[in-house]
């Protein structure tokens, strides 16, 4: 766990809050549902960070300033304080704004200064340097363990075919211990994980405004044209910035070249949902897909049916 | 490399859409104003869009009626407990951001909406 102290082990009350994000709670709702459900399914005190606002991604505000964005940033650090939460992120992007954004200021006291100044001209409490932060899958794997994931799973997701995508900033801490944790869970679910050569390559967001053509065509275009050729069963992701990057590219391939990309985009949440029982009408499954997941579920049934 | 194709409309129907929150347009009042020097504004015209909505919801991404439909045949509340809900939150954003020279660098008018340059 990342605090602005550095490392911090939770105790067993340790309190959750959800840090949603812009795209989750618009384009992925089935994902926070899918979220909760699991949460809750695994015992812990999982509630929702209130009063959010977006992370700001460190690249493009850090190339402007980086005194804006820690700025910004650190209003959801002092919240997180004052609600006496465990911050906790599913979008990879979220995550290394509030994990860069603590190393910043356990780094330089006087960052700490320049922020708090900031807070109190608004009324808000100064950072006590007690802001707790942890990804989706440091609570999964680190706090509950793989072992009691595995106890949970009464419907092993056997022969459905998984692309995985990692997304980049799961690695930025310099290694790949959030990666590993990300793919051990997928595997406690049974899932078959089908090997490409673009697993780990970027989505291509953040080069979008730059150059749209080459975030498109030559990043997420790559994986999705090998997806289909592999015909996996679905993208499993657990970053909302690489899914709003999908659903971009999804949309810019449909609508502007004519072409229909088959593979549905599954959140890492929903895959555990369902390998813990719930149905897909549980977390709304089908709600707002950009592309059907009804042969998706149609499998998962047939397994469930053991046909 | 640049990709020197045309890019994805949806691409410039973002950078129109910046370019209409923009008041004035520096390559047009050079042609009256010839000696004036050309800057680089800090915001770029394709992320106006984005960042309009962060300055004023403070969230990239808006809650309107059909997320929230869609929220609710989630199983979820129809507002998610983000900025949406709490508009203090969001008026604490905005200070923070005009108190850090935020709005001013990036020349945001934030009674109009609009950027300067």
């Amino acid at each position: 766990m990342t605090t602005i102290e550095g490392k911090n082990k939770p105790d067993s009350r340790t309190r959750y809050g959800y840090f949603l994000g812009c795209v989750m709670p618009v384009k992925m709702p089935w994902a926070e549902k899918a979220t909760m459900l699991v949460s809750k399914h695994l015992g812990l005190d999982f509630g929702y960070m209130k009063e959010t606002l977006c992370c700001v991604r460190p690249g493009p505000w850090k190339a402007m300033k980086t005194d804006w964005w820690l700025s910004i940033t650190s209003q959801n650090l002092a919240n997180a304080e004052k609600q006496g939460i465990v911050m906790v992120d599913t979008c990879n992007g979220c995550y290394v704004s509030h994990w860069e954004a603590l190393n910043e200021l356990h780094e330089d006291p006087q960052k700490v200064d320049m922020v708090n100044a900031h807070l109190k001209k608004v009324g808000m409490d100064p950072l006590r340097g007690t802001a707790q932060l942890k990804h989706y899958v440091e609570v999964l794997y680190e706090d509950v363990g793989i072992k009691k994931i595995k106890a949970n799973v009464i419907y092993p997701l056997k022969g459905i075919r998984i692309m995985r995508h990692v997304g980049c900033h799961i690695r930025r801490r310099g290694d790949d211990t959030l990666l590993n944790y990300f793919e051990e869970i997928l595997k406690a679910t049974g899932v078959e994980l089908v090997d490409t050569p673009y697993d780990k390559t970027c989505c291509g967001l953040l080069l979008y405004f730059a150059d749209a053509n080459s975030s498109i065509f030559e990043r997420i275009g790559k994986k999705m044209e090998i997806a289909k050729d592999l015909n996996v069963d679905g993208y499993a992701l657990i970053c909302s910035g690489c899914y709003d990057q999908f659903e971009r590219a999804i949309k810019i391939y449909r609508d502007e070249k004519g072409i229909a990309f088959p593979t549905p985009v599954i959140h890492f949440s929903e895959l555990l949902a369902l390998a813990f029982g719930y149905k897909p009408e549980d977390f709304g499954m089908r709600t707002c897909r950009p592309i059907p997941v009804d042969a998706f579920i149609e499998k998962i049934m047939r397994l469930r049916e053991g046909k | 490399m640049m990709s020197k194709d045309e890019p994805p409309k949806a691409w410039s129907r973002l950078l129109e859409a910046g370019k209409k929150v923009t008041t004035h347009t520096q390559a047009e009042e050079n042609k009256f104003y010839p000696l004036r020097r050309t800057f680089k504004p800090v915001a770029p015209d394709i992320a106006k869009a984005s960042l309009k909505r962060d300055f004023e919801q403070g969230l990239v991404y808006y809650v309107g009626d059909e997320a929230e439909n869609d929220r609710a045949l989630c199983g979820l509340e129809r507002l998610p407990p983000t900025g949406r809900s709490y508009k203090g939150a969001v008026e604490k954003k905005r200070e923070i951001l005009e108190d850090a020279g935020v709005f001013e660098k990036m020349s945001f008018d934030k009674k109009k909406g609009t950027f300067q340059y």
